[in-house]
């Protein structure tokens, strides 16, 4: 099936779904006045649904904006591709919703016009309620995931700490990186407290740092590298990677490690077994 | 607004000669916030807590920082002495300026400017402190002892002649534990079955316990005072109740197999009581070997039984919830499995290589061969014996690094046993050091070497058949030389490990355990019984390696604890616990987890978030009474919506910033 086939699938499964009353509006891609660029289109019936788009310009990813509705008792319809059926599996592990607030229209995918699908490693959706055509071959594992965390390591302790002073003398303190984050589900983030003695308001170098070491702790081992806080960044600040290299040492300690997988895993970080590995003890 | 009395301690000399404590109240005094500060001798002394009493009144002051030793020393004193005052005495906080300062500085400029900081902290702190409440909470008066070995026993005789009810329960049909296995103990002799069935029968006999064997706990919910434990009751089969323990369905039941209780020495029948002293004296089916339960072929023992109706094959296992106020876990230790960890001692491929235990039974006068020695392998009498010590202890290579602590004993009574009852034998002892820290220990071994046991200073390198019989190679330190024995039957004293499932167990109490699997006692000197648990404690061997009169003064000890606790009707609870503040708390659970103390739950509540008026949400609970205030959980939240009261972040952070003012 090819990418129009599949653009028309999309578009007659959410009119069938939406006609059914199964969703109160489907979320997927729409045009704009660009053709390298696609919008978010919200579709609450079959001819809304008729204007959904599929193409490699589809690059931003869907699962945050569930958290819009999370407490509505209407269901929400959604197309997931590996990256959004992972972000929906950590949501329902971290009690956003139920499994049963979505319906997930499974979209196999081998990658648009993202930086991030260079390291993707899970193509297909590891969650739906339909899968809209068939599985299509998953990557070769590892081959690109830590290619940046690597060329990070490669460096030296000064390069090391010189390259992360330059990125974070750039971060503007936008917090675009967190409002895209579809892990990013705290009620109130602590950057936005007025009292948090330990990060500071300024904009320093020290403290843009402390905001961004934060920040990857905090979605680290719930992060499903899908990239959104790097797309979103206005300065083009490489925080993937930064997140990408805890992954791996997360990875080096417990095997293989990716989130969101199913719906159950806790977070590796926050969770304690007799059967941990303590070889740096 | 704050009004701060700051009060600093001379504590004799021991803060006052090396501090300069007239500077430090000076200090002080100007200190934002502090009203009125003052020094004296002895600030815990009764004339030092009327001072501060007076100072309250006269001052008007609303919180209390005190400038004196650990607060593990006297934080309780002076929360005490402000309950007799209008403050809350939770408005305290203590500056360490003894441990924390004059006992680890030289006296000097320096160590007084170093109270000062404490002091500015402290004084930071005080000032965002909140009154806090404890609050009461009812205790069940029943007691749960698990693992029916002498520790258990003892335990569980204790808190009952207390007056207080108990549980006892015992995975295996008896109680008795490893000690009824053993033959005599050290270093006095006496028959270990004739001074431990005893109080096994008391244990039956006591109107205040109730036995449970053949049982297991299966799930645990609840906190100190108020524990409910799921009780599985496994199928025995054998309606107790009316069994008269003749014994018949043992004689006649066609199944034989290995006996657990005798090392392998003997067999068992499938309907069987684990030793004829057991008690409860009666016998339970083995479901894994029974014909009847297995196949369905066989019913003998339901035909041969002269009570009708007492066989019941078709029995179930039960599970059901009981009440408790507190816990002992005495769930003992077993002998590690040597072969797998010492290929070069045979690794169970002699028959006559033997472990200290499986020697117990085979010198057990009520053992299989009635306390005549014969080596396994054809049942002749050994004359020349090696035994082995420190066989995966000491031994962080192979085996635990841990000493077992009672095999130098019991191998000098090995030995002695051996030249008492076989004529002309030879027993050669190797071992590492002796250690014989104990009332009569030293004696014993002194006198096992008149006896003419020939110790050997060296680990075995090798046991291997020459064909004619085993040898034991090793060096001798002392001589700096191989020596190569020729032994007839060989011992191995090996180490101890925590018994099967403890792990397990000990977790569904949320107790923990060390790195060798050991039961944790909260504080390795001053709270050897308690667990980090409250209301959980320990006994016995499953808190480290044992012997008897050391498990039996624990197991008193524990239960003099357990019945501390049960003698009260309801007990405080401490208000320095975990807090939620549901308006943060997005309901992710990450604390969940991470509580050792299990506390926290998720809950549903309905809030408005939003256009949505009454929206479900998840969120976080603490339960009071389970929370130990250990602050895991605050770490682990992310937005901060849990805090530990009493210990803030905003109020660890102003003690922190007060430093480098």
């Amino acid at each position: 099936m090819n990418k129009n086939e599949q653009q028309q699938k999309m578009r007659e499964t959410a009119a069938r779904l939406l006609d059914a009353g199964e969703a109160a509006y489907v979320i997927g891609f729409g045009e704009t006045r660009f053709p390298e660029k696609t919008s978010i289109l919200f579709a609450h019936n079959a001819e809304e649904a008729d204007r959904f788009v599929w193409n490699d310009a589809c690059v931003q990813s869907l699962a945050k904006y569930l958290l819009e509705d999370r407490f509505a008792d209407y269901r929400v319809g959604i197309f997931a591709r590996g990256c959004e059926s992972r972000a929906i599996n950590r949501m329902i592990k971290d009690n956003q919703f139920k499994r049963d607030h979505v319906h997930i229209l499974g979209i196999p995918c081998e990658g648009v016009n993202a930086k991030r699908c260079a390291s993707c490693a899970v193509h297909n959706p590891v969650v739906y309620d339909e899968l809209l055509w068939d599985a299509v071959p998953e990557p070769n594992p590892e081959t690109a995931r830590f290619a940046r965390a690597e060329a990070v390591e490669a460096m030296g302790p000064e390069e090391r700490y010189a390259y992360w002073s330059d990125v974070y003398s750039r971060c503007i303190r936008c917090y675009a990186c967190r409002q895209a984050c579809p892990v990013c589900s705290c009620r109130e983030c602590y950057v936005d407290m007025d009292r948090q003695g330990f990060q500071g308001k300024r904009h320093s170098v020290s403290d843009n740092q402390t905001f961004g070491v934060t920040r990857a702790f905090h979605v680290a081992d719930r992060c499903i590298e899908c990239g959104e806080c790097e797309r979103v960044c206005p300065m083009g600040l490489p925080i993937l990677g930064q997140t990408q290299k805890i992954i791996k040492d997360i990875t080096q300690l417990s095997g293989d490690y990716q989130a969101g997988m199913n719906a159950e895993d806790g977070n590796f970080l926050g969770a304690f077994d007799l059967d941990d590995k303590d070889d740096f003890m | 607004m704050s009004k701060i009395g700051v009060f600093v301690c001379h504590c004799g000399t021991n803060i006052s000669s090396v501090v300069d404590v007239y500077k430090v109240a000076e200090a002080a005094a100007q200190m934002p916030g502090v009203s009125y500060a003052a020094e004296y001798k002895y600030m815990c002394s009764e004339p030092g807590q009327q001072m501060i009493l007076d100072a309250i009144k006269e001052h008007g002051l609303n919180r209390i920082v005190i400038a004196a030793c650990s607060p593990r020393m006297h934080e309780t004193t002076f929360r005490k002495m402000l309950k007799k005052s209008k403050i809350n005495e939770y408005l305290l906080e203590i500056a360490n300026i003894r441990e924390q300062d004059a006992w680890v500085h030289p006296p000097g400029e320096e160590a007084t400017e170093k109270a000062i900081d404490l002091v500015r902290m402290a004084v930071a702190k005080v000032a965002k402190n909140e009154p806090l409440k404890s609050s009461l909470i009812p205790i069940t008066k029943k007691a749960l002892v698990v693992g029916g070995g002498i520790a258990g026993i003892q335990a569980a005789l204790d808190i009952a002649d207390a007056g207080h009810e108990v549980v006892l329960l015992e995975r295996e049909p008896s109680i008795g534990g490893r000690m009824v296995m053993l033959d005599k103990t050290f270093p006095t002799l006496d028959c270990s079955a004739c001074i431990s069935t005893p109080k096994m029968v008391d244990v039956s006999a006591h109107p205040n316990i109730k036995l449970l064997t053949y049982a297991e706990v299966a799930a645990v919910k609840g906190y100190i005072g108020n524990f409910t434990v799921t009780i599985r009751q496994k199928a025995k089969y054998v309606n107790q109740d009316i069994c008269t323990g003749c014994g018949i369905c043992e004689d006649k039941c066609p199944k034989k197999v290995t006996s657990e209780f005798n090392k392998g020495l003997s067999d068992r029948p499938a309907i069987y009581k684990l030793f004829p002293q057991a008690v409860p004296a009666k016998p339970v089916i083995d479901r894994e070997t029974c014909l009847m339960l297995q196949n369905g072929k066989c019913g003998i023992c339901a035909k041969v039984c002269p009570v009708e109706g007492c066989i019941d094959y078709e029995a179930k296992d039960v599970e059901y919830d009981e009440d408790f106020g507190a816990v002992i876990l005495a769930t003992g230790y077993k002998l590690v499995d040597w072969g797998g960890m010492y290929d070069e001692y045979g690794a169970g491929r002699y028959p006559d290589v033997i472990d200290g235990l499986t020697f117990e039974r085979l010198v057990n006068a009520s053992g299989p061969t009635e306390g005549h020695i014969q080596r396994p392998s054809d049942g002749k009498e050994p004359k020349t014996v090696v035994i082995v010590k420190c066989v995966g202890s000491r031994d962080p290579k192979k085996g635990k690094p841990y000493c077992s602590r009672a095999c130098c004993m019991y191998a000098a009574k090995h030995a002695h046993q051996i030249l008492d009852k076989i004529h002309g034998a030879r027993v050669f002892i190797f071992y590492i050091d002796v250690r014989t820290p104990g009332k009569n220990y030293e004696e014993f071994y002194d006198q096992t070497r008149k006896d003419g046991a020939v110790y050997v200073r060296g680990r075995v390198s090798r046991i291997y058949s020459d064909g004619e019989g085993l040898v034991c190679q090793g060096e001798d330190t002392l001589l700096n030389k191989q020596v190569r024995v020729k032994a007839d039957l060989v011992v191995l004293e090996t180490a101890m490990e925590p018994n099967e499932g403890a792990g397990e167990l000990t977790g569904l109490f949320g107790a923990s355990r060390d790195v060798n699997g050991w039961i944790q006692e909260a504080h390795p000197k001053l709270r050897p019984v308690e667990t980090q648990v409250g209301g959980v404690f320990l006994a016995g061997a499953c808190q480290g390696p044992k012997d008897i009169p050391d498990t039996v003064a624990q197991a008193s000890a524990a239960a003099a604890k357990v019945i501390g606790l049960l003698n009260q009707d309801e007990m405080e609870t401490s208000p320095m616990i975990a807090a939620i503040d549901e308006s943060k708390c997005s309901g992710c659970g990450a604390c969940e987890p991470i509580c050792p103390y299990r506390a926290i739950t998720l809950e549903t509540i309905r809030s408005r978030e939003g256009r949505f008026t009454n929206a479900e949400r998840v969120i976080a609970k603490v339960n009071a009474g389970l929370c130990q205030g250990c602050g895991a959980c605050t770490v682990a939240c992310r937005t901060g919506a849990i805090d530990l009261l009493g210990f803030r972040n905003a109020q660890i952070l102003t003690e922190v910033d007060a430093l480098w003012q």
